[in-house]
């Protein structure tokens, strides 16, 4: 065509293409664009070239940043704005080849060659046309089904192909290469195949989205019915009059709500919580988690609480006839009755047993509970690491449910039961939290009366609880816990308690368990005795509750059978009964070589008679100590030692042994472990003894801690170390002066049998375990 | 969407069409054609069959030294406007001009019938 050649100042686009023939409105901001515009404002025609930029990120383009090809433009209305920059809407005019850059400052200024696309018109250009006013009919369909027919009639009407692929080219939204292209295009048919395949993309796009819609709709579609289909059963049982279960249940809600005696802010809490119910459909989760929590806020027992049966006589007789002996633990509970009957507001008291297992602490809380007339709950805190388990879960977590505390007080039905904390020296501890901290709070007489449990999020009365917690030892509770509770201790039964406990009890028990009379049924008192020493060992009757047990069932066999001849069990049928004897004791050794003397121990399950050796090594310098011993106890065998090396002329012993031979103290069992204070003066009796060759008195055992000035100090558990003494056949105990007055512990009959001598001093442990050295010794002036 | 906003004027060819009104008088027909600032050489009247074909170029040419331009609405650059009449046209006699912003293009038709 003609070879027309003109400069135009030129304004750099980004991320489009300026087709000719079509309007765009542009924002044009740049110091040299703003000029580029002035200058085609200036001119009598307003032209102007826009060239679409390869880069959009260049601030400042020179001539390799633009596309060659542009379109010469007419700005057809401009807009200064405030900040500086320009409105405008341009129309392309016609395609252009930028040649060459005149001028780059202020702006760029182009020579520029005009470059039509040529005309041609064939049947295959026709038949293009056609095909993409097809394709793009069908993109409109998908991507605006509701577009007015109009749009694709007016595309039709558009009978100059190239304004054609244009107009949808500026339409599509494609990528500024694509867009570049199509204004490249050297010929129609060019140009018609590329937006023929760029439209063929964007209608597999469009289907493809199309398709995603309709499957999400469809999954909308599906909830929604079901909504509507609820809504009109709604509507037709409030036509039939019938109410919803939503309404039912919010009824039923009332209803329980107006009987309950619920305090004030609870009770604006459940109408609170129930009104938002009435609102949500029955098929919401939300739903269920508030009908839980209002099911679980009506079972409690805000208000109920049980009579108190205040009469001590029928309390102690309850306590007399379901335990025997523990006089101190019964007197203490009475005392409390007594309390609560001259001050009914009292708080209840918080009691905790402590003693071996086995020993009844368990069955005495439910004997409280039954004199009492209370109800009795129990709640097993062994184990325990989590404070959540206690306190609760928030109502927000799935599955939330509320701690063991409120879940018993829901059991128990009152709001003044016996709460048993069984275990208390057992809650673990771990970095999700602390059990024993929230325990604080429910055996605080100050604060729990405003209990809150995480779940309920409501104050709750413990207050009129009766809390009793229970624990083998105090050692592993927190020191703040057992600051709030008041330790009652349940010692070991001794042999004869036990026999007692097992007439009275156990066998009767047992018994009714075989479905055996007591006529049937005989177990003599030596066999008994025999089940107590040699099949169990324990300071509770557990063990001995079992093997009475497989006894009844050997008998009840045989009833069974068809032998109903009664059965009197005797010492000589127990290996048959219950197999071979399971202990063997550590009787007291009849003749004791010098340098061994009997000790006593504390243990868990009652005492023990432990035998402490003590060699001279002749050739041997020091002291060697075996046996397992803890750290305390090995300081008071060096104390021992001490003592006797320094006042070795004092108890007749030779000197020269003592600096020229070592010594070895051996405790046996050698496996179990052993620590403790409490040997000191069995040791330095077994020092003396073989430091001066003079064997101890076999009979005799002894228990006290030592100081290196050879004063006897207190210890505990006496009451199990006598009995445990007793059981081994030791008749003489040398105790610490100041346990004299734990002796009251002792049952009558031990204490008669047995001769206990107090010393205050090493010396006179020595005299009463070796009489033998009794002259040779002399006694330190104080003494 | 944007996809498929068509403007009716992006659709139009690249020219604009100037307003106009048309008038029968005793001669012919007068066309009033709003189109000011636009001098009479710059405008083209072609007459064929029953069309009339009005083209031309507006220009800005009022501009003095040192002025910058801060809005612009008036339309510049080609227009076009086709006006069918119902006659022939091919022995009219056409004239133009231009009268306080408006190009009055008279069309004389009955000139020789009337001599």
């Amino acid at each position: 065509m003609n070879e027309q050649i003109e400069s135009l100042p030129v304004l750099p686009i980004k991320n489009s293409v300026l087709f000719p023939g079509l309007l765009m409105p542009l924002t044009a901001g740049r110091p040299s664009s703003v000029a580029a515009i002035d200058a085609a404002l200036a001119s009598e025609d307003k032209e102007l070239l826009i060239v679409t930029q390869r880069d959009s990120s260049v601030e400042s383009p020179t001539v390799s940043d633009l596309y060659t090809i542009g379109t010469k433009a007419v700005v057809k209305r401009m807009m200064r704005r405030q900040d500086g920059a320009v409105n405008l809407i341009v129309q392309g005019v016609e395609r252009v080849v930028l040649i060459k850059i005149e001028q780059a400052d202020p702006y760029l200024v182009a020579r520029v060659r005009m470059a039509p696309v040529p005309e041609e018109t064939n049947t295959e250009v026709e038949a293009m046309r056609r095909a993409i006013l097809e394709l793009s009919a069908r993109a409109i369909q998908l991507a605006q089904p509701n577009a007015p027919v109009e749009v694709t009639q007016m595309l039709a009407e558009n009978e100059e192909p190239l304004q054609l692929t244009y107009l949808i080219g500026s339409v599509l939204g494609l990528p500024v290469e694509k867009e570049q292209g199509l204004l490249e295009a050297p010929t129609r048919l060019d140009a018609l195949r590329l937006l023929h395949s760029y439209l063929l993309h964007e209608l597999q796009v469009l289907e493809l989205r199309n398709q995603i819609n309709v499957q999400a709709q469809g999954e909308m579609e599906r909830q929604q019915r079901e909504y509507l289909l609820r809504q009109q059963l709604r509507a037709i049982q409030e036509e039939l009059g019938e109410t919803s279960p939503e309404q039912a249940d919010a009824e039923m809600f009332r209803k329980q709500m107006d009987e309950a005696q619920l305090p004030e802010d609870v009770r604006k809490e459940a109408e609170r919580e129930l009104s938002r119910m009435e609102k949500l459909p029955q098929a919401s989760p939300d739903y269920h988690v508030i009908r839980t929590y209002l099911e679980m806020i009506l079972e409690l027992p805000w208000g109920k609480s049980t009579e108190d049966n205040l009469d001590l006589a029928h309390a102690r007789q309850v306590l007399d006839e379901d335990h025997f002996d523990l006089k101190e633990v019964k007197e203490r509970i009475l005392e409390h009755l007594g309390v609560l009957k001259l001050n009914p507001t009292a708080n209840a008291p918080i009691l905790c047993f402590v003693g071996p297992p086995g020993v009844g602490k368990t069955s005495l809380g439910q004997s409280i509970a039954r004199s009492l007339g209370r109800k009795f709950e129990r709640l097993a805190l062994g184990g325990m690491h989590d404070e959540a388990e206690l306190r609760g879960h928030r109502r927000t977590y799935i599955g939330a449910m509320p701690g063991r505390i409120i879940q018993a007080m829901r059991r128990a039905e009152s709001k003044n039961p016996v709460l048993m904390l069984d275990e208390v020296d057992k809650l673990g501890r771990d970095f999700r939290g602390d059990p024993a901290a929230a325990l604080l709070e429910v055996l605080d007489p100050a604060q729990n009366h405003t209990f809150r449990d995480n779940y309920l999020d409501l104050p709750f009365n413990l207050s009129k609880v009766f809390f009793i917690t229970t624990a083998n030892t105090i050692d592993t509770i927190p020191s703040p816990l057992l600051d709030r509770m008041e330790m009652l201790r349940l010692s070991g039964y001794s042999a004869e308690e036990k026999m007692e406990i097992a007439h009275r009890y156990l066998i009767p028990r047992q018994l009714k368990e075989s479905g055996l009379t007591d006529q049937q049924f005989v177990l003599t008192d030596e066999a008994l005795n025999h089940v107590i020493a040699r099949y169990t060992r324990e300071a509770g009757v557990r063990q001995l509750e079992r093997a009475i047990g497989s006894l009844t069932r050997r008998v009840a066999l045989r009833f069974a059978e068809g032998d109903t001849t009664p059965a009197i069990v005797r010492v000589e049928d127990l290996p048959e009964m219950l197999g071979p004897e399971r202990f063997t004791f550590e009787l007291a050794r009849k003749q004791l070589p010098p340098g061994v003397a009997t000790g006593l121990a504390w243990t868990e399950t009652g005492g023990d008679v432990l035998y402490i050796e003590a060699t001279l090594l002749p050739a041997g310098r020091g002291m060697t100590l075996t046996g397992h011993l803890g750290e305390v106890m090995q300081e008071s065998a060096k104390a021992a030692q001490s003592f006797i090396w320094a006042h070795a002329e004092r108890m007749g012993i030779d000197p020269n042994v003592v600096r020229r031979s070592g010594v070895h103290i051996h405790v046996p069992a050698g496996a179990i472990p052993k620590d403790g204070p409490s040997a000191g003066i069995t040791m330095a009796t077994a020092l003396a003894s073989v430091y001066t060759d003079t064997p101890v008195r076999s009979d005799t055992a002894m228990t006290g801690e030592i100081t290196l000035t050879g004063l006897v100090l207190p210890i505990g558990g006496i009451k199990e170390k006598a009995l445990a003494a007793r059981r081994a056949g030791i008749t003489r105990v040398i105790l610490p002066r100041e346990n004299q007055k734990d002796l009251r512990e002792l049952p009558d009959n031990v204490r008669a049998e047995m001769e206990f001598i107090f010393a205050e001093r090493v010396e006179e442990v020595l005299v009463a375990a070796m009489p033998d050295l009794a002259p040779r010794l002399t006694l330190p002036k104080a003494a | 969407m944007s996809l498929f906003f068509i403007s009716a004027e992006a659709g139009a060819a690249m020219a604009w069409r100037p307003a106009a009104d048309i008038y029968r008088t005793p001669e012919g027909w007068v066309v009033k054609l709003e189109l000011a600032g636009v001098r009479k050489e710059d405008v083209n009247v072609v007459a064929s069959g029953s069309e009339l074909f009005i083209s031309g170029v507006r220009r800005d040419r009022f501009v003095e030294e040192g002025w910058s331009h801060h809005s612009m609405e008036i339309t510049y650059s080609h227009f076009e406007r086709v006006i069918e009449l119902p006659c022939d046209l091919s022995r009219a006699s056409i004239s133009i001009e231009g009268h306080h912003g408006l190009l009055l293009v008279r069309v004389v038709t009955s000139h020789e019938e009337e001599r």
